[in-house]
């Protein structure tokens, strides 16, 4: 048998992709640069933000087509939406435009940390899903909103490792792993936060299905070989995670009697 | 590829390059007809004027090389030694068109780490530079004593400049008008290898160069524009030195201090085709970054905002191409200023055959 069967096994609203990986396309020096990295990145999904590009004119659509031409499947989301209204307003410009009722929701509670606003996304989840919207909520990590996310049809959920542009990683493991634990079969990827590929290894070791992110890739001095290095380490992770991770032990002091080294010597 | 001293010589756009280039090849001795779709002295914002009138002028070959790359610091650093040459050709003024006082780089006490962002940026596009230098708050003072006194920690660019471009572009203005020059304002074209198509027919000539910027969209693959937004106040309150550029994680705005107690702060950069005037939220980020470099700003006057479209390649460097009876100058994107002199000589020693166009590597090759 095969150790190193690709995987097919992840699915968002009844797709499946093959690869773990989500990326933002925002922040590069140049559109180019952008498209390598989603290249190096090998991802097939692809968020884009189009609140102050004037979308009802569609004055955005150079840009627009050069994502698309990358093939990859288009998440638009509502980064920048302060209010409900907001956010319902212009998903439903992106799905004109784009021809997709998904979206990655976003509702933004603080200017300053982009840290999103719970109440408004339940209650904005709730108008799209009604609308036939498929909704991929960017949440934090608190258990509760994310049941309630749920409650109003959800089928996936982004909990975010920290805030947005911030590179400091899974701040609450805690959080995480009751998360992990107490919602096993809804897929949920780690949006925002990360800054280091270690940290997206870790996030997949713990069981989490996906990681998206922009800031560290955009931001890297060399943004395509950051993008192949986020795709490796999202690939170990799962293939760490299903092949079982060993127990962490406690070797500090030893159990049995050291080899060559009399009993009574020991303490 | 340009196989003889061409005597007749048609540029399509009277922005910053058709400008320069219709100005220096007519000193050469060619014929220059010099063709602009709008006026070729448009004085206010939304008359689809070039992105020169709208740029901040600056010549920033450090700050731009974090956002860029090594080449567009070389090309920069040429360009500080070409505007003053450029500069004296021009008939004397009293009027101040070239600053090269360098340039502050300055964060917030929340947003220090997006100033070791752009110190580790610098180290790796240009490992060896020693063209900038930590700066404390005393020095920071001591550089600018109207600065608002909350900033900790700044850099120092030392080979940073800005051209006073409005004046700059009036003033190259006449200077073509008073040499004769056939201009041919409002008067949009076609343009072909050694033809140009106006309204009223063809008219051919041994060279057109086709310096349209986004007028050239349709014939450019890839070009786009890329919306950016200014906002121009005066104030007798407070006196700069040189181009302030406050770092933050979302946005980079600089202020860049003009003659008569004048300033522009810029600029956003929206991944949009949209002329249509300054948006709220982008004159808060404006206005906001501004009071917060010195809250004396509050009582400037705001004397305009403007909007206007970089035109641009998707890898967001220029391009010069080079056929028979056509050359095409296009995609400077926001380094109008910083990058005309290495391009403009690109183009001019390709014309005049010169035996190695500068920078011909980072120009023609694509």
């Amino acid at each position: 048998m095969s150790y190193h069967k690709p995987e097919k096994d992840f699915t968002l609203y009844g797709e499946t992709f093959s690869s773990r990986f989500l990326l933002g396309t925002a922040l590069y020096a140049s559109p180019q640069l952008m498209r390598d990295s989603i290249i190096q990145s090998r991802c097939e999904i692809v968020t884009l933000g189009l609140r102050r590009q004037n979308p009802a004119n569609r004055d955005g659509d150079a840009i627009w087509q050069y994502i698309q031409e990358s093939g990859c499947r288009l998440l638009p989301n509502t980064a920048g939406c302060k209010s409900v209204k907001e956010a319902v307003t212009l998903a439903e410009m992106s799905r004109e435009i784009f021809n997709t009722d998904w979206i990655k929701l976003e509702v933004v509670g603080d200017d300053y940390n982009l840290q999103p606003d719970p109440f408004g996304l339940v209650e904005a989840s709730e108008m799209l899903i009604k609308k036939g919207f498929k909704v991929l909520p960017y949440c934090t990590d608190d258990l509760i909103l994310c049941k309630r996310l749920l409650d109003v049809g959800c089928e996936v959920l982004m909990p975010w490792g920290a805030p947005i542009g911030t590179g400091q990683g899974l701040l609450n493991r805690y959080s995480l792993r009751t998360l992990r634990e107490r919602i096993k079969d809804v897929p949920m990827i780690i949006d925002a936060g990360l800054g280091a590929p270690s940290q997206a290894a870790e996030a997949m070791e713990m069981g989490f299905d996906g990681i998206l992110l922009n800031t560290a890739v955009a931001k890297a001095h060399n943004p395509p070989m950051m993008a192949e290095a986020f795709g490796d380490a999202i690939d170990a992770g799962r293939k760490a995670y299903k092949a079982g991770l060993m127990q962490k032990r406690q070797t500090a002091s030893p159990s049995t009697p050291t080899i060559g080294q009399p009993f009574w010597h020991q303490q | 590829m340009i196989n003889q001293h061409p005597q007749t010589i048609a540029i399509a756009g009277a922005g910053l390059l058709g400008r320069l280039l219709a100005w220096q090849l007519q000193k050469a001795g060619i014929q220059v007809t010099l063709f602009e779709a709008g006026s070729f002295t448009p004085d206010t914002p939304q008359s689809n004027r070039a992105a020169a009138f709208t740029a901040a002028g600056m010549v920033a070959p450090l700050s731009e090389a974090v956002v860029s790359d090594a080449d567009v610091y070389r090309m920069g650093i040429y360009a500080l030694q070409q505007w003053p040459a450029w500069l004296a050709q021009l008939p004397a003024t009293d009027t101040p068109l070239f600053f090269n006082n360098g340039s502050l780089v300055v964060a917030h006490q929340q947003d220090t780490s997006e100033l070791d962002q752009f110190a580790r940026e610098l180290g790796f596009v240009l490992p060896n530079c020693t063209g900038y230098q930590q700066l404390n708050q005393q020095e920071i003072h001591q550089l600018e004593p109207d600065l608002h006194s909350h900033f900790h920690r700044g850099l120092f660019l030392a080979d940073e400049g800005h051209v006073n471009n409005r004046e700059f572009l009036r003033l190259l203005g006449d200077e073509i008008i008073a040499t004769g020059m056939n201009v041919r304002a409002h008067t949009p074209v076609d343009v072909f290898p050694g033809k140009i198509l106006t309204e009223s027919g063809a008219e051919h000539f041994d060279l057109v160069i086709d310096c349209r910027g986004l007028g050239a969209k349709k014939q450019l693959r890839n070009l786009r524009g890329v919306r950016g937004e200014t906002l121009h106040v005066e104030t007798k309150e407070i006196q700069l030195q040189r181009p302030v550029r406050l770092m933050h994680p979302r946005y980079q705005l600089y202020v860049v201090p003009k003659p008569n107690h004048r300033f522009i702060i810029g600029a956003t950069q929206i991944e949009s085709e949209d002329r249509s005037p300054v948006t709220i939220q982008s004159s808060l980020e404006l206005s906001s970054a501004l009071y917060t470099l010195s809250p004396a700003f509050a009582e400037a006057r705001i004397i305009e905002m403007d909007t206007n479209l970089r035109p641009a390649f998707m890898d967001n460097l220029p391009k010069v191409a080079v056929q028979d009876g056509l050359i095409t100058v296009n995609g400077l994107f926001r380094h109008g200023y910083l990058l005309a002199p290495a391009v403009v000589e690109n183009v001019l020693a390709h014309i005049l055959n010169k035996p190695e166009p500068i920078f011909s590597a980072q120009l023609n090759s694509h």
